[in-house]
């Protein structure tokens, strides 16, 4: 992994929320097996290139079974297809379906690996500043609700700790560890409201009723974040061409058909193949730039 | 010029029969630093809810409040909200968002300023308040101090004439606390910032207090500066929260000016001894009798050679400690911040499992009362409260009621009962923490910081109160930070340091060999009176009480 956090996560929430937008719809509403391959091709390097090796090792115990059973699974319940491979129950298996199973499994892992790079991109700060350019009262709210929940944990914490050392939770049968943690719990909801008293004097105090609120965030919209917008959109603009004329059309019943090979066929793969390799070609142009300034020291 | 100026005001709540503040008139110039003190209940904190409108509290109000010049109600709703700054006294309630660069912009954003002029504010803001290191962090696992430096921060960046705060330290350890004043002084000093500060502990806001505004039920008593209000109040009483100095000034008779430092304590005690005659240790035949008093008692606690850590790869935070706590001994351990002083006493209650030496507790029961005692309490009542741990202790339903009206009377807290725990002042909810922690019938009592959130008057009952458990044969075991108090009211002090407890002693031996880590008194007196670590002791010592 990168030593200085991802690289792909510097662009501005505006441009990356475009970005897996319009990746993810193109992933989800295709059925062409090159394109789901290239999405999957896409999110799976960026993964496997921003994950620490441990993180790969439990990927991989995740993924490839899930992969696996979606794939077995579709040719056991779906019967359609014209090429019987053979009977199980009476039941056909067929190529189609097989092939078909398979399709969804990539285009299923492909979807969740682009939403888990989503979520190691997008921290939360990211996504506030998004809602703030919606509604800058909604990115407060959202923001209150994210500092609440490690409080709250904290504080269930030192509570249960308070009551353990008074000598509550000592009992063995469950019945009474149950009837103890929901005393906990009941303490907890009252000391949430009580503070919620003093958070929102707290708010008025720093004039939070005044009228003509502004949004502000960290985040900075520079000359590479409209680059990229523009890339993205671009890429996409070539794709949804391509899915509007048709190259992109895939149909597995009755028999599997064959994948589009014209010229502009091959425009649409190569500009959603380019749109779904961008954040790994920015991790790995990265740690080139890296390597280089490094030997230059 | 007057930046704020109260004239004749009154204020009832509806529910009350009393006014909570009854003719309270007085003017706070352009710059200044005002104290407002007095104890629970005088009605600081309704005063200073009234300044600032949008915290004002319902009830009958007449009279006059002026800010700038203007009346407040035709301030507009920008000038009241930027122009007067208000920090609360709870740390985690006020913090609002979850970053701290999000918490110093939440006002300006209120203001609509643009994006580029609260970028650069907030950094000014961070680098002032030597917050930038935790910027981009996030603000639940700030600690206390941390947490209202950065509430001052971000009411300080919306640039406020006026700033008023409740109570801000009495949550903090007295080191967070005197960060936290010092930056107070250098926003008063650099910025000319008007500040106006309800406190109870007051010995190091004396100094650099221009005005102090001493209040009782509701009336100011007194207003000018310290010395004149120390002055006034020399006749008839001098609050237990003044500087040490001055109640040993008054005390030792009053007279001239009030010294409000150690340095000014010193100065006058010099002066006072080579005009009366002090009394020398060898003729002081109380000193003499409580140094003799030895270690009786059968031990209640022992701790042999300690050693814990969190977690395999952490550091030790015990490295073989090791304690004797007798049955009937009030024993307070000494510490820095952080040091793991909290550890030990978790270990005492068995809550942590050392990895080597050995936790005894001989027998006997030991329950801990955490410092924020509110995490006591999980009924809606003090007495539902106190009588689920009876009840969970293994009383009968017959006796639990008798048992009850038993304990709040020995605590003093009858009359709290049907409240609601959180409903009750800082020094009430010790009491009725207490109450309900006796309730398990403890053999060992554990404290970790006993003293911090609540006032002297209630310092001083909490001393009664431990007395009267050690006088029934219970060893009671504190960690805290108060050297005043474990100087005035423990049998043995320790200090806690790299994991080990050293050298406990009766606290005037303890506090005599220590030059830094000691009491107020101690420093004042030392080369001027012998082995005196109070301010009794002195007073005692110099001849004041014969």
């Amino acid at each position: 992994m990168n030593k200085n956090g991802i690289a792909f996560s510097r662009f501005h929430p505006v441009s990356l929320f475009c970005y897996f937008l319009l990746l993810l719809l193109f992933t989800v509403f295709t059925q062409n097996p090159v394109l789901l391959t290239l999405a999957l091709l896409g999110a799976l390097l960026f993964n496997a290139a921003t994950n620490t090796a441990r993180q790969t090792l439990a990927d991989i115990k995740f993924y490839v079974p899930m992969f696996l059973l979606v794939a077995l699974v579709n040719p056991l319940f779906s019967h359609s297809g014209a090429t019987p491979l053979f009977f199980m129950n009476d039941n056909p298996v067929t190529l189609e379906a097989v092939l078909c199973g398979v399709n969804i499994a990539v285009q299923l892992c492909a979807v969740m690996l682009a939403c888990k790079a989503f979520s190691k991109v997008m921290e939360s700060d990211k996504l506030l500043a998004l809602f703030g350019k919606v509604s800058p009262k909604l990115a407060v709210v959202l923001s209150m609700a994210l500092r609440f929940i490690p409080l709250l944990k904290r504080k269930w914490g030192e509570i249960s700790e308070a009551q353990k050392a008074l000598g509550y939770f000592r009992e063995e049968s469950v019945f009474s560890r149950l009837a103890s943690y929901a005393r906990v719990f009941s303490a907890l909801v009252t000391w949430a409201l009580e503070n919620a008293v003093d958070t929102s004097a707290s708010m008025s105090a720093r004039g939070y009723e005044l009228a003509g609120k502004k949004h502000f965030s960290l985040f900075r919209f520079t000359r590479g974040d409209g680059i990229m917008l523009a890339l993205t959109v671009a890429l996409s603009a070539v794709t949804l061409a391509g899915f509007l004329l048709g190259k992109a059309d895939f149909a597995f019943y009755p028999r599997v058909s064959t994948v589009n090979t014209d010229i502009f066929s091959i425009i649409t793969y190569a500009a959603f193949g380019i749109l779904s390799l961008l954040p790994f070609i920015f991790e790995v142009k990265e740690v080139l730039k890296w390597k280089y300034l490094r030997s230059k020291i | 010029m007057e930046i704020l100026a109260l004239k004749d005001l009154s204020f009832r709540y509806p529910t009350e029969e009393k006014d909570t503040l009854s003719h309270v008139s007085l003017a706070i110039e352009e710059g200044e630093f005002c104290v407002l003190c007095g104890g629970s209940g005088c009605g600081k904190t309704t005063l200073m809810k009234l300044i600032k409108r949008e915290l004002a509290p319902h009830g009958a109000l007449s009279g006059e409040i002026r800010f700038c010049g203007k009346k407040q109600s035709e301030l507009s709703s920008r000038e009241s909200a930027a122009g007067i700054g208000y920090v609360l006294q709870n740390p985690e309630a006020q913090v609002i968002t979850d970053k701290v660069w999000h918490e110093l912009s939440f006002g300006l954003e209120n203001l609509g300023y643009d994006a580029d002029f609260i970028r650069l504010r907030i950094g000014e803001m961070a680098n002032y308040f030597g917050i930038a290191h935790i910027f981009r962090e996030g603000t639940a696992h700030l600690s206390g101090g941390q947490k209202q430096l950065l509430s001052l921060a971000a009411v300080m960046a919306m640039s406020p004439k006026l700033l008023l705060l409740d109570e801000p330290t009495s949550q903090l350890d007295p080191i967070a606390a005197s960060d936290f004043i010092a930056t107070l002084k250098k926003i008063n000093r650099e910025l000319g910032t008007t500040v106006i500060i309800a406190e109870h502990r007051l010995e190091e806001l004396f100094p650099i207090a221009d005005k102090v505004a001493f209040m009782e039920q509701g009336t100011l008593l007194s207003f000018g500066t310290p010395r004149e209000v120390c002055r006034e109040l020399a006749a008839h009483k001098i609050s237990l929260g003044f500087p040490t100095a001055a109640r040993i000034w008054q005390k030792l008779g009053g007279g001239g000016e009030a010294p409000l430092t150690v340095r000014e304590g010193r100065k006058f005690l010099a002066e006072f001894c080579a005009k009366n005659a002090p009394i020398s240790q060898k003729n002081d035949k109380e000193k003499t009798e409580t140094s003799k008093k030895t270690l009786g008692g059968t031990p209640a606690l022992t701790l042999s050679g300690v050693y814990f850590r969190y977690e395999k790869n952490t550091p030790d935070i015990l490295r073989g400690a090791t304690l004797d706590l007798r049955e009937g001994e009030f024993f307070c351990l000494l510490g820095a911040n952080g040091a793991g002083k909290t550890t030990v006493l978790r270990a005492s209650a068995g809550l942590l499992k050392p990895y080597r030496g050995k936790v005894q507790t001989h027998g006997k029961r030991a329950v801990m009362l955490p410092q924020n005692v509110q995490n006591v309490f999980i009924k809606n009542t003090v007495r539902e409260d106190i009588e689920d741990m009876l009840a969970t202790r293994g009383a009968s339903k017959e006796e639990i009621p008798t048992k009850t009206a038993e304990i709040a009377e020995k605590l003093g807290v009858s009359h709290l009962l049907e409240k609601h725990p959180y409903d009750v002042s800082g020094g009430e909810a010790q009491k009725c923490a207490l109450a309900k922690v006796l309730a398990a019938a403890p053999q060992i009592l554990l404290l970790d910081e006993p003293t911090k959130a609540i006032d002297p008057a209630a310092k001083r009952e909490l001393a009664r109160i431990i007395r009267e458990l050690c006088a029934e044969g219970t060893a009671v075991l504190a960690v805290t930070h108060d050297v005043e108090f474990a100087a005035e009211n423990a049998d043995r002090c320790a200090l806690f340091f790299d994991g080990e407890i050293l050298a406990p002693a009766a606290p005037q031996a303890f506090f005599d060999a220590n030059n830094f880590y000691t009491t107020a008194a101690s420093r004042i007196s030392r080369g001027i009176l012998e082995n005196a670590v109070t301010e009794a002791d002195i007073v005692r010592l110099a001849g004041g009480v014969k």
